[in-house]
């Protein structure tokens, strides 16, 4: 019992010190949101006019939102790996592990304050979102659950992030390797365009990409209200999660020698 | 009961031995020193002595605990301060103060005191508000030992605790952490290559060169086994290493360079003979000079070189990243 509690703090301690660091420097999140602003405001709105993108009852910024608020999420918690590998050079991750802490807590503590993080992210989103009025469900309920599927995404994207360390130990090869899995991710996924319009080829990964389970829940949440495949979406999220989150643990360690 | 015992230790990293079957005991309340050149595997003994890295073969118990059965109790009762800096700039004095403290799980009651004694006692009042980064080199240190005493540990490792301060910042920091065995009977491991702050802040040294502890003792055990007083000679023309050798024990000969240290029993009384001597046989002295022996002359005297020629930057530099690559 007590050792439980002492893991969860471990893990919210972490997460509270991610989000004080937040509040000192409030600027990163801004300079973040240029690039989903860009998809919403430039991409979106022109795409739109095309009208080929057959999105049902919903109009196409509709259906986009989602897809990019995910998409931001995804982004950000990618290249969460970099900051471990800056806090592993100055000396805070080495000073971190000596704490009594075990190692997956401050696994599970660093994925949760990048899911934390990510939900600051999706304000900015959100608050673009409502300024070009994208008609979207705002219940409290819907906002409750969209927040769950942030922080879960976050983590999950965040653990694969941290799992790619040990292997490959630099910033600059950790920044090379998150640009060379984001956009295949995003472009394999439901992000921008339903799956229904894709060649055969690209559905097959496209059902085997996790981000396109995040999207589909934001987008059930947000927009359609169509919950019938909300349980396979999040199951499928925290299947994910937990796998990155145990190769992450378990090559902890590595990072370090 | 020892603090520390370590019992041959070894990391091998493929063919590379860091560390080489050590053995060493520390006693309660001590400061020891392992004292060596970059890349003599210092790092990598304290890393283990904390759980960071685990030993390849050998055995650590700290104050009874098996560190491999119990590497969480181990770090329960251990504060660390790596090399590098490890405060967080992002946060202030007090919140890098009270992650830790949460952390290592302090009572919720007992937090906040203990904070504001840490900062006050390392003289960091009044700054604890402001951001981490904006502090100096010294107080960024001192924040540090701030963060280890928040937890009260019975053992404290410091690694190169001095490293990149200036002198007085260098003093400072010598002076809180005597104070901190004074006042709490911590137990204290120190790594350094810098033979002042080992003759400075130690009870005992372990002299590491290559993996292996190489000689250890008080820094006056240590002193007295160089066996004498030190006189280094400029000379020009000629080798005079024969010459020399019926004045005293030669520590190192540079005839090329005209350069020789000799170690003899009393340097004052030593000197007037050794110049008469040189000048019978015609060769030129250009300088002469005294000194008392240091821990530099005890590495000189067992790893054969030394400390600063042992170990380059860029040699170390090598030795880190195969490391990395390897681990």
């Amino acid at each position: 019992m007590m050792l439980g509690s002492r893991y969860l703090s471990t893990v919210f301690t972490l997460a509270e010190f991610e989000l004080r660091k937040l509040k000192h420097d409030f600027s990163e999140i801004g300079i973040r949101g240029v690039q989903p602003a860009l998809w919403l405001l430039v991409f979106g709105e022109t795409f739109a006019n095309l009208r080929s993108v057959p999105t049902g009852a919903f109009s196409y910024i509709q259906f986009l939102t989602p897809g990019v608020l995910t998409q931001s999420v995804m982004f950000v918690a990618i290249f969460y790996g970099i900051m471990l590998v800056w806090e592993r050079d100055l000396g805070l991750l080495n000073k971190l592990l000596s704490t009594p802490a075990p190692r997956s807590a401050i696994v599970l503590g660093k994925a949760f304050s990048a899911g934390v993080r990510s939900i600051f992210q999706a304000i900015v989103v959100f608050a673009l979102a409502l300024f070009i009025r994208v008609p979207l469900n705002l219940g409290v309920l819907e906002v409750l659950g969209v927040v769950a599927v942030i922080v879960l995404a976050g983590m999950c994207f965040s653990c694969l992030s941290m799992s790619l360390v040990p292997v490959f130990r630099t910033r600059e090869r950790m920044m090379g390797i998150g640009q060379a899995i984001t956009m295949p991710l995003f472009f394999t996924s439901n992000a921008i365009y339903p799956i229904s319009i894709m060649p055969p080829w690209l559905r097959v990964i496209a059902i085997f990409n996790p981000l396109t389970y995040v999207v589909d829940a934001m987008r059930a949440l947000l927009v359609t209200s169509d919950f019938q495949a909300l349980p396979l979406d999040i199951g499928v999220m925290l299947f994910a999660t937990a796998i990155f989150t145990s190769i992450a643990a378990l090559f902890f360690r590595r990072i370090l020698d | 009961m020892k603090a520390i015992e370590v019992q041959t230790l070894s990391k091998i990293y493929s063919a590379l031995k860091a560390v080489d079957g050590i053995s060493f005991s520390v006693d309660e309340g001590e400061i020891f020193g392992l004292l060596g050149p970059n890349g003599a595997g210092k790092t990598t003994t304290i890393r283990m002595m904390l759980t960071l890295v685990k030993p390849t073969s050998g055995s650590i118990r700290v104050f009874g605990i098996d560190s491999g059965k119990f590497p969480e109790s181990v770090r329960q009762i251990s504060g660390y301060i790596p090399q590098e800096v490890s405060v967080d700039g992002d946060l202030t004095g007090y919140e890098n103060l009270l992650m830790y403290a949460k952390l290592y799980h302090t009572q919720r009651e007992e937090r906040d005191r203990r904070i504001r004694e840490a900062l006050e006692y390392m003289e960091l009042t009044g700054r604890e508000n402001k951001l981490a980064k904006t502090y100096s080199g010294g107080m960024m240190r001192r924040l540090e030992i701030a963060q280890a005493l928040v937890n009260k540990p019975r053992v404290f490792f410091l690694d190169e605790p001095s490293i990149g301060l200036d002198p007085s910042a260098k003093n400072a920091v010598w002076k809180y952490i005597m104070n901190l065995r004074e006042e709490f009977g911590t137990t204290i491991v120190v790594t350094t290559h810098d033979m002042q702050e080992a003759d400075t802040l130690c009870d005992e040294i372990a002299i590491m060169n290559r993996g292996k502890i190489v000689v250890s003792g008080s820094p006056e055990e240590l002193k007295a086994k160089v066996g004498g007083d030190i006189i280094s000679l400029g000379v020009r023309s000629g080798d005079c290493s024969n010459l020399l050798q019926g004045q005293g024990r030669i520590l190192s000969a540079k005839p090329d360079l005209g350069l020789y240290e000799l170690v003899v029993a009393e340097g004052e009384k030593a000197i007037p003979v050794i110049l008469d001597s040189l000048r019978e046989s015609g060769i030129q002295v250009d300088s002469v000079s005294l000194k008392k022996p240091t821990l530099d002359d005890v590495f000189l005297k067992y790893a054969g070189v030394r400390i600063d020629e042992s170990g380059t930057w860029r040699e170390t530099r090598r030795l880190r990243r195969t490391y990395r690559r390897l681990g």
